[in-house]
């Protein structure tokens, strides 16, 4: 019998047009727009190549590491600057004519940029300077505090600027998988899928009360237990849920062209985790609170909706805010648990905080369906 | 004879009203009892008591000599309910309604399919199983809606106004069907406001208000307790107000009314009532269309215990 009930209630679930189209359809046109609106944001992200001088005079050529790094900086495919090196008087016609965004002159006391206005692009310009400036500084340091001898120097000197180079070089490597902001909407339209899961998970529950609805009533009659009911219905919706959330990954990795980056499999499983997390949630308010039906949406739509907002799925300030002050309510929230999930995929080298909030949402599930079974034990209403 | 239902004693109360006023009544295998009162007069409540849906404030219920409970499935498995309004899947078709709610009930498949069969020929929707209910009309949905109560043929039958709001083909297809399901040996308790149906159908009747008992009995002793022998109707063209006195003056008439051309005359005993007011008009020389005598109602019995239609 509860395989009678599973399959029906599939049947009826995917039947329901209203369901699928807020389980299957919503997420995909959601995600579209995502798309739409977010391409463009991240190509304008991009920056372009900067155009910059460097006045060629006797005190920048002395300067080995500057005239190695800007010339690193301005090669290959990703270079960073174009680089005139021209007279002094050429650089700052050049700048008046906007054809530069700043120009760099070495003196003896000093590394000068020169710029007409502030920007990224001259902020740029300035900040790799100072890391310039920075790391000799460093590499002096070692120096002087060693016993090492001046022939050394040159080795470490020239280990320093390889160093660098590398260290800026796996600075790109990292920025292509980090979280983009595209992204992470990508990831809060995941999360919220699983989330709203809860309005199966309450349907999958409403059709069992007897208060609920005229079918609830001759289902509360029957001769199958509230048990297996709840369960096979709600295995049911899962299913669905499941299915949905499945066609939206497909949808964006397929169609949208989503690049989930190396962790499409950890995103998959929280997914799958996320969902039961949301699925048990309707099903608790759906079984726990006696009101009307269009009430209990209301409950687990404003539920998930501030969950996902004390998540930081609306502002990832605010998430940093509750963990701060009130981190209780983050740790039991299941919509943090997920873009917490979501997020210690790229801001953590290992899986230990993945899958403590894999765990985290599983233990969330199962609390919720063992405090929606006791509810509904030996249940029986004031009125009907 | 066997009890199948035995209630003592129940009192159903919300904060201000009470529904059920320390009710008792016994239902025996075998037979039809028809709970009769206007709305409101607390057959729902009773019916919704004696399934374990709703809480009691006092009472002691017991199906088949056990008490119920919510969980009590043993009990239930051979339990079928018909409730007022319609309780289908609007994404499944009529056989699938039909497969799923005998399925809460009966495991084997081949069993299963013979039951939801004859179920549907019991109600007649042969033609009708791959519609779904939103194609259906309101008297087939009915048909639709008992055939889910009782396809896992139930011992126990509660049905619940089955026929609110339908046509008068299907209601008789449906008590054709109540009819059949008693012959095959079901207990069924059938509750109405329309006392047509519980004379047709009903062994027994238990005419309810305010959540009390006011009588019950067969139709025959029912009636029995109304105070008229008989009611006489006659369509008249015309007739004096000095007739009417004279008409009055019978001893053994109780009311006379007078409107729109119809005489009514109420008689409180009496055997040869009719021929009597036959010839009275004849000497009389009133010209009538039609005259027809009539036994007393159940709505003339229940009038006369609270004063009201049972349709008020």
């Amino acid at each position: 019998m509860f395989r009678h009930n599973f399959w029906y209630s599939l049947k009826i679930l995917f039947r329901s047009r209203a369901l699928i189209f807020w389980t299957f359809a919503f997420p995909l046109i959601l995600g579209t727009f995502f798309y739409m609106a977010f391409r463009d944001i991240e190509k304008n992200e991009k920056l372009d190549v900067i155009d910059i001088a460097i006045v060629d005079n006797e005190e920048f050529k002395n300067k080995q590491d500057l005239v190695a790094t800007f010339d690193e900086l301005s090669k290959g495919n990703n270079k960073l600057f174009n680089i005139s090196y021209v007279s002094l008087e050429h650089a700052s016609t050049m700048l008046q004519n906007n054809e530069i965004s700043g120009y760099l002159l070495v003196t003896d006391s000093e590394n000068k940029i020169i710029v007409k206005e502030n920007g990224v692009k001259q902020t740029i310009f300035k900040y790799v300077l100072e890391e310039i400036d920075t790391t000799k500084k460093i590499v002096n340091d070692i120096v002087t505090n060693s016993t090492l001898e001046f022939t050394h120097y040159e080795n470490i000197y020239q280990d320093a600027i390889k160093l660098y180079n590398e260290s800026e070089a796996n600075i790109e490597d990292i920025s292509t998988t980090n979280l983009s902001y595209t992204m992470i909407e990508f990831y809060t339209l995941i999360a919220m899928t699983c989330l709203y899961g809860g309005i199966l998970g309450m349907t999958a529950i409403n059709k069992c009360l007897a208060n609920m609805s005229n079918v609830g009533k001759r289902v509360a009659v029957s001769a199958l237990s509230k048990f297996k009911i709840v369960l096979s219905s709600l295995f049911a919706s899962y299913i669905v849920q499941l299915v949905g959330l499945f066609l939206l990954l497909i949808f964006t990795i397929f169609v949208l062209k989503v690049d989930y980056g190396p962790h499409i499999f950890e995103v998959i499983l929280l997914s799958v985790a996320g969902s039961l997390a949301g699925l048990s949630l309707g099903l608790m308010l759906g079984a726990v609170f006696k009101t009307k039906e269009n009430t209990k949406i209301g409950l687990v739509l404003s539920f998930t909706m501030l969950g996902c907002f004390l998540s930081g799925m609306m502002g990832i300030t605010m998430k940093y805010m509750v963990d701060k002050n009130v981190p209780i309510v983050n740790k039991l929230n299941p919509a943090n648990m997920i873009t917490d999930g979501f997020y210690s995929l790229y801001y953590y080298d290992t899986f230990n905080r993945f899958y403590f909030n894999i765990a985290s949402l599983l233990i969330f599930a199962f609390l919720m369906i063992l405090a929606a079974f006791i509810s509904l034990r030996r249940e029986k209403y004031d009125s009907i | 004879m066997k009890k199948i239902i035995e209630v003592k004693n129940l009192t159903k109360a919300y904060k201000k009203l009470t529904a059920v006023d320390d009710l008792s009544l016994e239902v025996y295998e075998g037979e039809i009892l028809g709970l009769l009162g206007p709305n409101g007069s607390g057959k729902s409540t009773t019916i919704n008591c004696i399934l374990s849906l709703i809480s009691f404030n006092k009472g002691d219920i017991k199906i088949f000599g056990k008490t119920i409970k919510p969980d009590s499935y043993d009990i239930k498995k051979d339990i079928g309910v018909i409730f007022q309004e319609v309780a289908v899947f609007e994404e499944l078709t009529v056989y699938e309604n039909i497969d799923y709610f005998c399925g809460l009930y009966i495991k084997d498949k081949e069993k299963r399919k013979t039951y939801v069969d004859d179920a549907i020929n019991l109600v007649g929707l042969q033609e009708f199983v791959t519609f779904y209910p939103k194609q259906l009309s309101g008297g087939l949905l009915r048909r639709l809606n008992i055939a889910c109560g009782i396809a896992h043929k139930p011992k126990l039958i509660f049905l619940d106004e089955p026929t609110v709001a339908v046509d008068p083909q299907s209601r008789n297809n449906i008590l054709d069907g109540i009819k059949k399901l008693r012959d095959n040996g079901a207990t069924i308790v059938y509750t109405t406001h329309y006392m047509e149906e519980v004379e047709i159908l009903c062994d027994r009747i238990i005419i309810l208000d305010k959540g009390k008992i006011l009588a019950s009995g067969t139709s025959d002793e029912l009636k029995s307790l109304a105070n008229i022998e008989e009611k006489v109707t006659v369509e008249v063209e015309n007739l004096k107000e000095s007739t009417i006195t004279k008409i009055k003056e019978f001893k053994t008439v109780d009311e006379v009314e007078f409107t729109n051309n119809v005489l009514i005359v109420t008689y409180k005993k009496g055997k040869n009532n009719l021929v009597e007011l036959i010839d009275f008009l004849k000497d009389e020389k009133v010209v009538y269309n039609k005259i027809f005598s009539e036994r007393p109602t159940l709505n003339d019995v229940f009038l006369e215990l609270t004063g009201k239609e049972l349709r008020d």
